[in-house]
């Protein structure tokens, strides 16, 4: 599990190295990042640029990661890609973390 | 018949049919194994479908196919070693969208999945970690049905072009 870690402004940066955050690595995404983001006590910037899909282990593992952080700690997701925005859209959760998306391609 | 007319029987005479591109895997019910479907589902149908159709396409697969994988457990009380259940998948491009049929010989499907569904209301901190996926599955398909026939699952839908 990859994460890129910078912690010297305002937020703390994380950077996912992952592209897939599915089932086969939920559970190491969630124990990883938690204990990243528990240790620096601010609010936290995410960059998913590299992230082009995401399902609900996914998800729950961000949910997870999210909890870990009292509320007046936000975490902003930047660089979401359509793929991912739309989970975090449907499901709502698009409340619960602030999402700076990617522009969305042209349908159908 | 011989085989030459066979092949036209139905087509008016037409020398060519539009072939439709279709996508079929046999495999076992592995988180690394349906991680490989989608990618190879991707490189099937990318070229042909918006990347909001794929997109769509690709979530509820995973979805699917991550339930079978996580409910495939072998039961302790049959006394029986089982191997890991075996995943059934086709995809076939059609006129309206993309025909998906899934077949696993896991455990039979809780008739609650196919229950309607509506999403948690929750607010931090209280938001649930799962739960998600079968409101996703109902969300993004059309003519989703199921059925059991002794000790397999078949699960069919289709994904619509326009959502």
């Amino acid at each position: 599990m990859q994460f890129i870690v910078a912690d010297g402004g305002p937020y703390l940066h994380v950077t996912v190295q992952e592209s897939r955050i599915d089932a086969a690595i939920a559970t190491g995404f969630k124990d990883k990042l938690r204990s990243i983001v528990v240790t620096a006590k601010k609010p936290v910037l995410l960059d998913m640029r590299g992230v082009d899909f995401m399902d609900s282990s996914g998800l729950g593992a961000m949910i997870a990661v999210r909890k870990a952080l009292p509320e007046n700690l936000p975490i902003v997701l930047d660089g979401v890609t359509p793929n991912v925005e739309r989970v975090f859209r449907l499901t709502r959760m698009d409340r619960v973390f602030r999402i700076n998306a990617i522009a969305i391609e042209g349908n159908d | 018949m011989i085989p030459h007319d066979r092949q036209k029987a139905g087509l008016g005479g037409r020398p060519s049919l539009q072939m439709q591109k279709m996508f079929h895997r046999v495999m076992q019910a592995d988180p690394m194994a349906v991680r490989q479907a989608l990618i190879d589902i991707r490189a099937r149908f990318g070229d042909d479908v918006s990347h909001d159709t794929i997109g769509r396409l690709e979530l509820v697969l995973a979805e699917v196919m991550n339930n079978i994988t996580e409910h495939t457990a072998p039961s302790r009380t049959d006394g029986l070693r089982r191997s890991a259940s075996m995943i059934h998948l086709s995809i076939v491009r059609d006129s309206t969208g993309l025909a998906c049929a899934v077949s696993d010989d896991g455990q039979s499907l809780p008739e609650d999945c196919l229950r309607p569904r509506t999403l948690p209301e929750a607010a931090h901190p209280d938001m649930p970690e799962g739960g998600y996926g079968w409101f996703l599955i109902q969300d993004l398909t059309q003519a989703l049905c199921y059925y059991r026939e002794g000790s397999r699952n078949f699960l069919a839908f289709n994904i619509p072009f326009a959502a």
